[in-house]
């Protein structure tokens, strides 16, 4: 009975010493021995990463870490990175987009994440918990053939943003619900006296291809490629879809063809245009006094719904350690995504103008009800498609086909039948090299 | 002479001179080249390939494979590619004649008699266009043609009452690199031009001019023919620019809208840097060298005549 209690206490006690060493776990006790390091990383003139940078001092405070950041324009994001890995150079941290996953986990250029926590276990916060992101970031943005690789950083989804006084003058109380009623209810009513009912960002280039193209392919029952990976753009879905396209440039303003991110924010937040889909990231500048007119008027919505459903632009960027990086760096480059996503800063990170990927932050009501574009976003984030753009390794190539047609198509320069049928037969071509048809590689999106 | 005398004529000193420059024009020049006609023979995609250290310490081996001309045949076969050339071309002959015509003009102004002033002035002035960074031409064309907020839609909207959209459509977003680069380089034209004027002898032109008044007969007649040279210089080196013209066009109008501003350089750099496929960029550098040095050897037989 004695030895019994003893063996006991001495378990309660064994127990309680693991407990304590556990919760001892700080950010600045496991960053010790990595004071002094510096890490580079790429950022983009974004707000989550704006947020990110008045977060820093905190963050270099504690461990001595310094994070030393570029900004670079989206566009020229991945030559850099690329050109970075390629040639053995200092990058620590890579900056992820979905499209980019499978290229750089393929080429070997990122690390997963087992491998960084069976290498450096007493620098995995035990707070980590992969369970609190949403399933749909976490896998689309962070998973590639099941392994995990980055933590979900820079977080969107496509998100209906409109002038509710505009909608108001022409007699709607309520957006859009499907895609029909913005064209042929909506639409007439609101492109008048120089003022139109939408805009639609088209450059050619990543904003073409994903935001212009994609967005009228899959609410229309759509996809880019069939299951066996053959182009599939000659479809009666896919082509309803790309020629419903055609038909909104009539409540769009001219020109359109060249409207990136910036124009189409712009046209909503002065006052020209009544509704834009664009990522939900860009809530901050359309409620900021100091760049947007329509602050009073602005209210968000999901993406209207095609035939098919509703299925919003899904987009976001991951952050993964680096292979080429050394031990040192690497621990402490992994040091910094897990806080910098973590539970604890994700609700600073939201007050500064971020967007978290984790589901518990979107639980405390207050945070919910200053920041309208929050539902909306989440209720995206459980319907999106993930294979929304492929993200293979050959997704980038294809992009560059896309922009290139798709812009082609919406100036007239091509029709939507010719265009589509140009595009199959080179993205066949693009996978046909890439050994996708004769079973060299896994068909893996 | 005996091959002796003949070695003596150049001392030994001679080739230390010249060695520096050599050393640098072998390494900034000719090993790229080299290495890009190597390259064009392979299966290069750079997310693909890895190094696996040096030839003798200075050739780059990858693990890239051997394909030989199918890169070469896919770019004659690639619309995209003879869609770009030929643009490219479009924009040569419409850029060229204009700047040779306006810098003539000037050049002819420059070169009479009286406003001495001015005339300093004015050749001060035109370098400043040339002078100009290529990135900085970019911007400044980017703001001028903006349609909402650019100075010449302004202008335009006070004189025809409209305001067409410059960049985004693709005929205006073509005419308006056009300015931009005939603006740059007009002033070059004109200062070359300028300067073969000079060289045309005094007693000849003055001789000319008591036989007629008129200024044009002077000019086809007793002018031009000195300025041969000038013009074959600037014919060859405007030539070989705009073939390189990238950073204007990039910056204002990034090969849009569509692709109707894409010139041979952006298609390029966008087959190399964003499909990073550069045995196929390779290829087409090569091909577009080989444009160059043709049309080079063109103008050389045709135009150029030493009097």
């Amino acid at each position: 009975m004695k030895k019994l209690l003893c063996t006991f206490c001495a378990g309660v006690a064994f127990s309680c010493l693991g407990l304590s060493v556990a919760e001892a776990w700080s950010l600045e006790e496991a960053a010790k021995d990595y004071k002094g390091t510096e890490i580079k990383v790429i950022f983009l003139d974004r707000p989550g990463y704006r947020a990110t940078i008045k977060m820093l001092p905190e963050f270099e405070q504690k461990t001595g870490i310094k994070i030393s950041y570029e900004i670079v324009p989206y566009e020229s994001t991945r030559e850099k990175e690329v050109l970075d890995f390629s040639a053995q150079g200092d990058l620590s941290i890579a900056l992820v987009d979905l499209v980019w996953l499978g290229e750089f986990a393929e080429s070997g250029w990122i690390v997963p994440i087992d491998e960084l926590q069976k290498k450096f276990p007493n620098l995995t916060d035990p707070d980590l918990d992969l369970n609190d992101f949403f399933p749909l970031l976490l896998n689309a943005f962070g998973t590639w053939n099941n392994t995990v690789y980055g933590l979900p950083f820079d977080n969107y989804s496509g998100l209906l943003f409109y002038n509710k006084a505009m909608l108001k003058q022409a007699g709607f109380e309520k957006p859009p619900e499907t895609w029909d009623d913005l064209l042929n209810v909506y639409g007439p009513k609101l492109t008048k006296d120089g003022k139109y009912a939408y805009a639609l960002q088209s450059r050619r280039g990543e904003t073409q291809s994903c935001d212009s193209f994609m967005r009228f392919i899959w609410p229309w029952g759509g996809s880019l490629l069939d299951a066996k990976f053959k182009p599939n753009l000659m479809s009666a879905k896919d082509q309803e879809g790309l020629e419903f396209r055609q038909k909104l440039e009539k409540i769009m303003p001219p020109g359109i063809v060249d409207f990136d991110h910036n124009e189409a924010v712009n046209a909503l937040a002065q006052g020209q245009v009544a509704m834009i889909t664009e990522w939900s990231a860009f809530y901050s500048t359309l409620s900021d006094p100091k760049t947007s007119k329509i602050v009073n008027d602005l209210a968000v919505a999901p993406e209207p719904k095609g035939p098919a459903g509703r299925k919003p632009a899904l987009g976001g960027f991951s952050l993964a350690v680096t292979t080429q990086a050394d031990d040192k760096k690497k621990g402490a480059a992994w040091l910094f995504i897990e806080w910098v996503t973590s539970k604890a800063k994700a609700k600073e990170y939201v007050e500064n103008g971020g967007v978290s990927g984790r589901q518990s932050t979107y639980q405390d009501k207050d945070l919910v009800a200053k920041y309208p574009f929050v539902p909306p976003m989440v209720e995206s984030w459980q319907q999106g498609v993930p294979e929304f753009r492929p993200r293979f390794a050959e997704w980038p190539q294809l992009s560059e086909i896309i922009a290139e047609w798709g812009t082609k198509m919406m100036d007239g320069q091509s029709t939507v039948k010719q265009a589509s049928e140009e595009i199959d037969k080179r993205v066949e071509d693009v996978l046909k090299k890439a050994g996708y048809y004769d079973g060299k590689k896994p068909l893996a999106q | 002479m005996s091959a002796d005398k003949i070695r003596k004529t150049y001392s030994t000193g001679a080739f230390f001179f010249i060695a520096p420059a050599v050393v640098v024009l072998l390494a900034v020049g000719i090993f790229p080249l080299l290495f890009a006609v190597g390259v064009s023979f392979h299966q290069f995609l750079l997310p693909k390939v890895h190094w696996h250290g040096n030839f003798l310490g200075i050739w780059p081996i990858y693990d890239a494979p051997l394909c030989w001309f199918q890169n070469y045949i896919s770019i004659f076969q690639d619309d995209s590619f003879r869609d770009s050339l030929s643009r490219t071309f479009l924009f040569l002959m419409i850029c060229l004649p204009c700047e040779l015509v306006l810098g003539l003009v000037i050049a002819l102004l420059l070169h009479k008699q009286g406003n001495e002033l001015l005339k300093k002035i004015c050749r001060v002035a035109l370098v400043i266009p040339m002078a100009t960074t290529f990135a900085v031409v970019g911007l400044m064309g980017r703001l001028m043609f903006d349609a909402n907020y650019g100075i010449l839609n302004y202008l335009w909207s006070l004189l025809f009452h409209s305001r067409p959209n410059w960049l985004a459509d693709p005929n205006l977003a073509f005419l308006s690199i056009s300015i931009m680069e005939v603006w740059q380089w007009t002033p070059f034209c004109a200062l070359v031009l300028f300067s073969s004027l000079t060289m045309v002898p005094l007693e000849i032109e003055e001789a000319a001019k008591l036989e007629t008044a008129k200024w044009w007969q002077i000019l086809w007649r007793v002018q031009l023919p000195f300025m041969l040279p000038g013009i074959t210089a600037i014919l060859i080196l405007r030539t070989a620019d705009i073939l390189k013209l990238f950073d204007v066009v990039y910056i204002m109008t990034k090969g849009g809208p569509g692709s109707a501003t894409e010139l041979i350089s952006v298609f390029v750099q966008r087959v190399g840097f964003r499909a990073f496929d550069q045995g196929v960029a390779s290829a087409q550098a090569i091909v577009l060298l080989i444009i160059a040095t043709l049309l080079s050897r063109f103008y050389i037989k045709f135009v150029y005549k030493e009097i």
